[in-house]
């Protein structure tokens, strides 16, 4: 299994996904053109390696904006973890600006949707 | 019971419990499709404020750099801040008079004040003599519309291109006898013709260096001999047409 190493633009966030760390990084802004799209290496990569039973992962976030659509890619997203999981040990970061009310409040959405994850809300 | 009968009993479990998942996969969606979008419009409430002030800012800038500018013009002179001001005023008056738009009126407002601008580069000897000038020192003089012009031409900003306009022609005259270019009628652009009578019309009445401030009558009675010479005539009806506006400025903005 590959590692993925996706750079931010403008619009997409940095993604960096390190297999052997079994470590998942998202940063930046989401606004892609075409979410499912951007997204699709992710996910892929993110469904092999749940395959792997007895295996543990942290995954940081640090979006700092992302639109409706990629508000539902995240919702599918932690759907992964919660109905693939075969075992693996999940730890999910979100991390937000202080002074950061709407990254604040979506991360504290998403912990009370997902309260069978280990869903961390932090700041920066 | 007969076995046909468990086995549509059967049939009939499957498919409640098909239809009961089916039914919370659907609101689930739903929910979280309504908690995308409320947290969506609050975002963009809060950008939306965001980008109000942001350009509220912006607007606020603009309009400093450039009532600064125009006071550094007219400072150069020893001119007091509150000609500026009233300028910005009268020529408001004027614009909206004449039958500008709302925006550009208010536009105009805050570009006449720079007409002087080039003035900085007119030395202090010329600028502050009491006396008249000589012919030589008149065209150093006459200079500053095409300096101001100069130095605000290269803009890209519609407010320093109205100011630009403003600079190089309110010294024109309607009869064609202005500077630098003397152009005449409505050759002269209409901020031009509008920031030429709100200059005069405050100049005379304040004292300079060179001259004491002119009695209002006295000042009417030029505009009275000027109209269709020095000023749009048109300008000079809407002067007339609504004095009172051009003397509560005169008031609220006194020296």
């Amino acid at each position: 299994m590959e590692n993925l190493n996706i750079e931010q633009t403008k619009f997409t966030p940095s993604i960096v996904f390190d297999i052997q760390k079994c470590l998942l990084e998202i940063k930046g802004d989401s606004l892609p053109e075409n979410t499912t799209e951007f997204y699709k290496p992710l996910m892929e990569s993110l469904l092999q390696f749940l395959q792997t039973p007895q295996n543990n992962i942290t995954v940081n976030l640090e979006l700092t904006y992302f639109n409706s659509s990629s508000s539902k890619f995240l919702y599918d997203f932690f759907d992964l973890f919660v109905e693939k999981n075969n075992g693996t040990d999940v730890v999910i970061n979100w991390f937000y600006d202080e002074e950061d009310e709407n990254m604040e409040e979506a991360g504290e959405d998403f912990q009370e949707d997902f309260e069978d994850l280990k869903f961390n809300v932090l700041v920066k | 019971m007969i076995d046909s009968e468990l086995k549509l009993l059967q049939e009939i479990e499957d498919l409640k419990s098909q239809f009961n998942s089916t039914i919370d996969g659907l609101t689930k969606d739903l929910k979280r499709n309504y908690k995308t979008i409320s947290r969506s419009d609050k975002t963009q409430r809060r950008e939306f404020l965001k980008l109000l002030e942001l350009n509220k800012e912006l607007e606020d800038t603009q309009k400093e750099v450039i009532f600064t500018m125009g006071s550094i013009g007219e400072s150069r002179s020893k001119e007091t801040g509150n000609h500026v001001k009233r300028v910005a005023q009268y020529s408001k008056i004027l614009a909206l008079h004449y039958g500008l738009e709302e925006d550009e009126a208010e536009m105009l407002k805050q570009a006449s004040p720079m007409h002087d601008i080039g003035k900085v580069a007119v030395p202090d000897s010329i600028l502050n003599k009491p006396a008249r000038f000589t012919p030589e020192e008149f065209k150093e003089m006459q200079k500053h519309a095409e300096l101001g012009y100069d130095m605000l031409k290269h803009s890209e900003r519609f407010l320093l291109k109205m100011a630009a306009i403003v600079a190089y022609e309110h010294h024109e005259k309607w009869d064609g006898t202005g500077y630098p270019r003397g152009l005449k009628e409505e050759e002269i652009h209409i901020y031009g013709r509008i920031t030429a009578l709100a200059d005069v019309f405050d100049a005379l009445g304040s004292d300079r260096v060179y001259k004491k401030a002119w009695s209002n009558e006295k000042i009417y009675q030029l505009f009275k001999e000027e109209r269709g010479k020095h000023f749009d005539p048109k300008l000079v009806d809407i002067f007339f047409e609504n004095l009172d506006q051009f003397l509560e400025v005169q008031k609220t903005f006194k020296d």
